[in-house]
């Protein structure tokens, strides 16, 4: 199976705090991938250094067999890596078709060329960004500020415009942060229906029984470094993983 | 350059040095109202000019020695500073710092204009002390009147650090200047520090203008842009937020704009002050002393 | 008349200065250089059809290319300079390009006069309109044809992906790094088609006062320039205009029968103008509220 995403020896260090401590993870085509630990083990962290919204200190960041360590932001976006934010970055004074046509990235519109991509009008992006509003039941907010938006819709909106950049890999930052059991079902359907559209997603998460439900495999920091990965069953029952989130005495 | 050249040049620039308390005090002033409240208060020079006139009219009527009239200007200083925060900043949503930026550029002409009128544009004399003596070290002279400025500056700055650093009201502006939010949920009073932190840096304007006045001989609401545009710079030298590196980056643009005009001449000088502040934001953008990131 | 088409000239021209500051605070840069980028407009097209007696159009041109490279080389180091720093880093680059023309000389004999600017005294003689038999209606004419021009093109900017995507850096510059923007280039566009227009703004300025000093280009100018689209509000273009007719026409002639007064209005307005409305005159919430007045909710409308 082809390796999307590979991290080797991935350390980020904060002053004297390590945030990211000599991770090694490898993502293949298609997986979802679990990255759970308890606050402050380094999760939002690795996302960032993804993305390159942070330099790595050290270690190396291979997508489809590119190093990709130097590269800034946008590159990444355009080689088709995509993220949403944990406390949601919407562009709160532009609509919710704005938001989503900004940030897309797909492969008819990288063919038309560069004057029609940037200055022309809103008639070729339109079949495209209207699917994915329907997709994520938000196509009667169209045209209304993201800012006036519900918190639930404020996520979708977050999520869809991750997809509007039509990304290989995934980065999905807590998305369930905040989220009624309802809610948690769709999210899950919608993850699932991802990896049905070949997205390979990293899903970084709290709720525990979405990740354990939708992850083919699970890895666990704690501290900045790994602790334990396998399948979720394999995870659950590792005593370094309940002992990171319970304590020792639990464990004993 | 002979050696009489070279002793005009270090006795420009200690002029320049000790001039430039003053500019130390508006950075301070500018830092501080930033490091608070992160929004910059444009007007803040043409208050503090505009002090300095005031505390003319205060003691317009009696002839009052000179320290009184530095005092009046400290206090007029103060109770402008109050009402720059009512009218530009209280009722303005945080969040849109476009808006309070504008509303400072509207006291600034606001505050220009009042003395224009009040004054009919004319320049007035400002009192000084110690304008008739001369302290002699060596080959150079030192004006008692810029000994003064600088003395009383430093005193001022002095008082200043200890009022932030040693008393709780200092405590309470440094916390809501790190974490807002957080302060408000010690039972800090978020107003209340703003307006103190205005009324304080009020009465720090009110000395830096006076003291301007006192060091030139006279004043003119041509004083304000200058004014503000070095005082701005200096902040950004020093570093927004920094009340030490404002203290240095004001004593050091003083000197600085001595030794530019003694060698290039007055038309350049500003020119090379500028170019000073460029590689700074090319080389060093926090400035010398960069206040520390948020975690955010 | 003249008088009404002489502050039609005022308006058209100042309004080209607030379209520059526009472009740029879209993208969330607060620049105060683009007095500076009209003052090198000026001073270029003004030396252009006095000292090598070019037409007024490719003048106005190369006032533009000139005016636009700066802001171009200017763009690049206020990337590195965040927030309310790059106000004062703007503060100081007009400055700069004040005391430059402060200092400039460069002076041609012609018959017995001199031309060329003059450090100091400034700039004399820039006599292309009455020399080419310009009346002054055809001057204001010229002037709104071109501001039609430029602010047709902004519009379209703005309703274009483009104008989303200025406005996503404005908003959240990581979010949009996020969504595959690449901000550097926005921003250094933003900041280099701000000065092109300012630069024209510049040219066009220079030939209808006929003389321009370093003095008219100072800091004042250059809090003009931002105060017409914050005033104005930041949706939309024509909420520069009509800052623009508000405070040149209104205040500044308007008021004219208050003498001295109306500069003391005219500060206290601006302060009051911001605490009632921060967000400007036409703030998206009230274009929207106008589109849905005037516009019927179409089905199938793109943007």
């Amino acid at each position: 199976m082809a390796t999307v995403l590979d991290l080797q020896g991935l350390t980020k260090h904060f002053g004297g705090v390590r945030a990211v401590d000599g991770i090694d993870l490898a993502v293949a085509r298609g997986e979802i991938v679990g990255l759970i630990g308890p606050n402050g083990s380094g999760k939002s962290t690795i996302v960032n250094l993804i993305c390159g919204l942070l330099p790595p200190t050290a270690g190396r960041i291979i997508f489809n067999g590119a190093d990709i360590s130097r590269l800034p932001p946008h590159a990444r976006v355009t080689l088709g890596i995509a993220r949403t934010f944990q406390n949601i970055r919407l562009f709160g004074q532009l609509t919710v078709w704005q938001n989503l046509w900004v940030a897309q990235n797909s492969g008819e519109q990288r063919n038309q060329n560069f004057l029609h991509r940037w200055f022309g009008g809103s008639n070729g992006a339109w079949e495209e960004i209207n699917r994915t509003l329907e997709f994520f039941d938000l196509a009667h907010k169209r045209d209304e500020l993201a800012a006036n938006l519900a918190f639930g819709e404020q996520r979708r909106l977050e999520f869809a415009r991750a997809l509007a950049a039509k990304p290989v890999l995934l980065l999905l930052d807590e998305p369930a942060a905040g989220m009624n059991a309802e809610e948690v079902d769709q999210l899950d359907s919608r993850i699932r229906k991802l990896r049905q559209d070949g997205i390979t997603v990293l899903l970084i998460e709290h709720h525990v029984e979405l990740v354990m439900s939708v992850a083919d495999r699970v890895a666990v920091l704690n501290f900045g470094q790994k602790i334990a990965e396998g399948t979720p069953a394999f995870v659950q029952a590792d005593p370094a993983v309940r002992e990171a989130y319970l304590g020792t005495a639990a464990v004993a | 350059m002979d050696v009489l050249d070279l002793i005009d040049a270090v006795q420009s620039v200690a002029d320049g040095v000790l001039f430039g308390a003053t500019y130390a005090l508006l950075g301070i002033g500018f830092t501080l109202v930033f490091g608070v409240m992160h929004k910059i208060n444009l007007s803040y020079a043409a208050a503090s000019i505009g002090a300095a006139y005031a505390s003319l009219l205060i003691v317009a009527g009696i002839k009052a020695p000179a320290i009184l009239v530095f005092l009046a200007s400290a206090a007029a200083g103060g109770v402008i500073g109050g009402l720059v925060y009512l009218v530009g900043f209280k009722f303005i949503p945080l969040a849109n710092p476009l808006a309070t930026l504008m509303s400072t550029v509207g006291l600034l002409l606001l505050i220009d204009e009042i003395i224009v009128h009040t004054t009919a544009g004319v320049p007035l004399n400002y009192p000084a002390l110690f304008s008739d003596v001369i302290v002699s070290a060596g080959p150079f002279n030192l004006r008692g009147d810029l000994m003064f400025v600088f003395a009383l500056s430093c005193a001022c700055m002095v008082v200043l650090l200890l009022l932030l650093y040693r008393t709780r009201l200092g405590l309470a502006t440094r916390a809501v200047s790190q974490q807002p939010t957080a302060s408000q949920l010690c039972g800090i009073s978020i107003t209340r520090v703003n307006v103190v932190t205005f009324v304080i840096t009020g009465v720090v304007g009110g000395i830096a203008g006076a003291m301007t006045g006192a060091a030139i001989g006279m004043l003119s609401p041509l004083l304000s842009l200058p004014l503000t545009v070095k005082g701005l710079i200096v902040t950004v030298i020093g570093g927004l937020g920094s009340i030490p590196g404002a203290i240095i980056a004001g004593l050091v643009v003083g000197g600085l704009e001595n030794a530019f005009q003694f060698f290039r001449g007055v038309s350049e000088r500003d020119l090379y002050i500028m170019l000073l502040l460029f590689a700074f934001l090319i080389f060093r953008p926090g400035g010398m002393f960069a206040m520390p990131v948020g975690r955010d | 008349m003249d008088f009404y088409l002489g502050l039609m000239q005022i308006i058209g021209v100042h309004t080209l200065l607030g379209l520059s500051a526009y472009c740029v605070l879209l993208t969330g840069q607060v620049s105060l250089a683009q007095a500076g980028f009209f003052a090198i407009g000026a001073y270029v097209a003004g030396m252009l059809t006095v000292l090598a007696q070019w037409p007024l159009v490719p003048a106005l041109g190369a006032s533009a290319v000139v005016a636009g490279v700066m802001a171009c080389a200017v763009g690049f180091p206020a990337l590195r300079v965040k927030g309310l720093m790059l106000v004062v880093a703007t503060i100081a680059f007009g400055e700069a390009v004040r005391l430059f023309f402060f200092n400039f000389t460069y002076q041609v004999q012609a018959g017995n006069l001199k031309l060329g600017p003059h450090g100091a005294e400034g700039f004399r003689q820039i006599r292309y309109f009455p020399e080419h038999g310009w009346t002054t209606l055809d001057v204001m004419l010229f002037i709104w044809a071109v501001v039609a021009l430029v602010m047709a093109g902004v519009w379209w900017l703005d309703r274009s992906r483009a104008g989303a995507v200025l406005r996503a850096v404005g908003e959240d510059e990581l979010a949009a790094q996020s969504a595959g923007i690449n901000i550097t280039a926005v921003k250094v566009s933003a900041m280099t088609i701000g000065g092109v227009i300012a630069g024209i703004g510049g040219g066009i300025f220079a030939h209808y006062t006929t003389h321009i000093e370093h003095l008219q280009f100072g800091v004042v100018l250059a809090t003009f320039a931002i105060a017409y689209p914050i005033l104005g509000g930041l949706s939309n273009v024509f909420g520069t205009l009509l800052a623009v007719v508000f405070v040149q026409g209104f205040l500044i002639e308007g008021l004219r029968f208050m003498g001295d007064w109306r500069n003391l209005l005219f500060g206290g307005l601006i302060v009051l103008a911001m605490n009632v409305r921060p967000r400007g005159l036409l703030d998206a919430g009230a274009v929207l509220a106008l589109k849905r007045l005037i516009v019927p909710r179409k089905d199938g409308d793109g943007a």
